[in-house]
């Protein structure tokens, strides 16, 4: 709507020249009140907790004040309707990326002390197909112990650089 | 060229098109600022804006890694997160909010000024936008040296003392430190870029570059100001507010 010429203002014809849409300074102002206005909000609502509901709330809010940055302040409203697919075609690529890596790190499974069982941390349940980690730390260990030894020594990783985690 | 006159002529008399056709020479059409291998004005802006929402989509991508990071390891250590973000100070990360959306604020009106041609009203805006990054630079500042101070830092640099109320924080807290700083690091460096970009655009602007045809540049450093501003919507609640 933006840059076509044809539709939106009337002219019968395409003179070839940049018409954008601009906005009236009120409606500006006006967006950047419910900006303000969202910021409190959710400042506020740090004070109070909603326990799980907290990370729901502030991402809904952020969400909210992104929307309107990104739609009046940066255009997209009344924009080539290109960079709007463009827009929403990155946001859906992010998704992919938590997505896939979510899924990967939430089901990871840690050692039980006593039995040596890989477990789910969240649900105490057995950890389906997963490996022994403790035998794959110390093989790996072993691994760059000999490696050293072997007089490769000076370069890559330390025994205690193993992943710490899980 | 010969296809794109041939086009020309059908829509009669062109402002910017016309040239090859009165025999003009040839890459001498319209004003200086149209490239001579776009036909058009509104061809050229177009191209920028998509060239340009083309690079915030990989800035979102590139910034969205350090999303999942922050993530993941908050959903792994729920509780160490709580405690370790009682230590940022929210009102000065308020604070920082608020200057960053008044900066957006005027960032949009710089841009609109432009497209109505008040070239004197886009430079104060420009002005006020980068006071306002500057502003924001300053309080980052303060808050950085408050961390450093009290040893809440990153990786193996972590040795936290004195901290408010005598709180203790777990021995992992460094894991929030080192996602803190690494993303209010590189969102800090987007703001001093941004800084770098805008004079630029208001050096342009008080040269007189740029009119009511032409203002591409101004709406362009004004859509990545704004995504600086974008990612720290998202950065400031949840790393001060949960």
């Amino acid at each position: 709507m933006a840059t076509t010429t044809k539709d939106d203002h009337g002219h019968g014809h395409d003179d070839g020249a940049v018409h954008a849409h601009v906005s009236s300074v009120p409606f500006y102002l006006l967006i950047f009140g419910a900006l303000i206005f969202f910021t409190v909000l959710t400042v506020g609502q740090s004070y109070v907790d909603l326990g799980k509901l907290n990370l729901l709330f502030v991402i809904l809010i952020a969400s909210c004040k992104a929307s309107l940055v990104v739609l009046f302040f940066m255009h997209l409203r009344h924009d080539n309707k290109v960079h709007g697919v463009f827009f929403v075609c990155g946001l859906l690529f992010i998704g992919v990326f938590f997505a896939y890596t979510f899924n990967d790190t939430e089901h990871r499974a840690e050692m039980e002390e006593t039995s040596s069982v890989p477990v789910l941390p969240k649900t105490g349940e057995q950890a389906p197909g997963s490996m022994d980690e403790k035998a794959v730390l110390e093989s790996r260990a072993k691994m760059v112990k000999e490696h050293h030894a072997g007089g490769g020594g000076g370069h890559g990783a330390t025994p205690e650089k193993a992943p710490e985690h899980h | 060229m010969s296809s794109s006159t041939e086009a020309a002529t059908d829509h009669g008399e062109h402002p910017y098109r016309g040239d090859d056709a009165h025999g003009g020479e040839h890459g001498h059409h319209g004003p200086k600022w149209l490239a001579h291998h776009f036909d058009t004005p509104v061809q050229q802006y177009d191209a920028a804006k998509l060239g340009m929402w083309a690079f915030l989509i990989q800035e979102l991508l590139f910034f969205s890694g350090l999303f999942v990071a922050y993530g993941v390891y908050r959903s792994w250590h729920p509780e160490m997160f709580q405690q370790a973000s009682h230590q940022l100070d929210k009102i000065m990360g308020g604070c920082n909010t608020i200057v960053l959306l008044f900066s957006s604020l005027t960032a949009a009106l710089a841009v609109r000024s432009s497209q109505v041609g008040n070239r004197n009203a886009t430079s104060r805006y420009l002005i006020i936008t980068i006071l306002c990054a500057c502003t924001f630079l300053v309080i980052k500042y303060f808050e950085y040296s408050h961390k450093f101070h009290t040893g809440l830092l990153p990786g193996r640099f972590f040795h936290p003392h004195d901290l408010h109320g005598g709180a203790t924080l777990p021995t992992n807290a460094h894991q929030f430190f080192s996602i803190y700083f690494l993303t209010t690091g590189v969102h800090g460096l987007h703001v001093a870029v941004g800084i770098g970009v805008l004079i630029w655009i208001l050096r342009r602007n008080l040269r007189g570059d740029f009119s009511k045809e032409y203002f591409t540049p101004v709406d362009l450093a004004a859509l990545y100001w704004h995504l600086v501003d974008l990612v720290w919507i998202y950065l400031f609640p949840l790393l001060y507010l949960i």
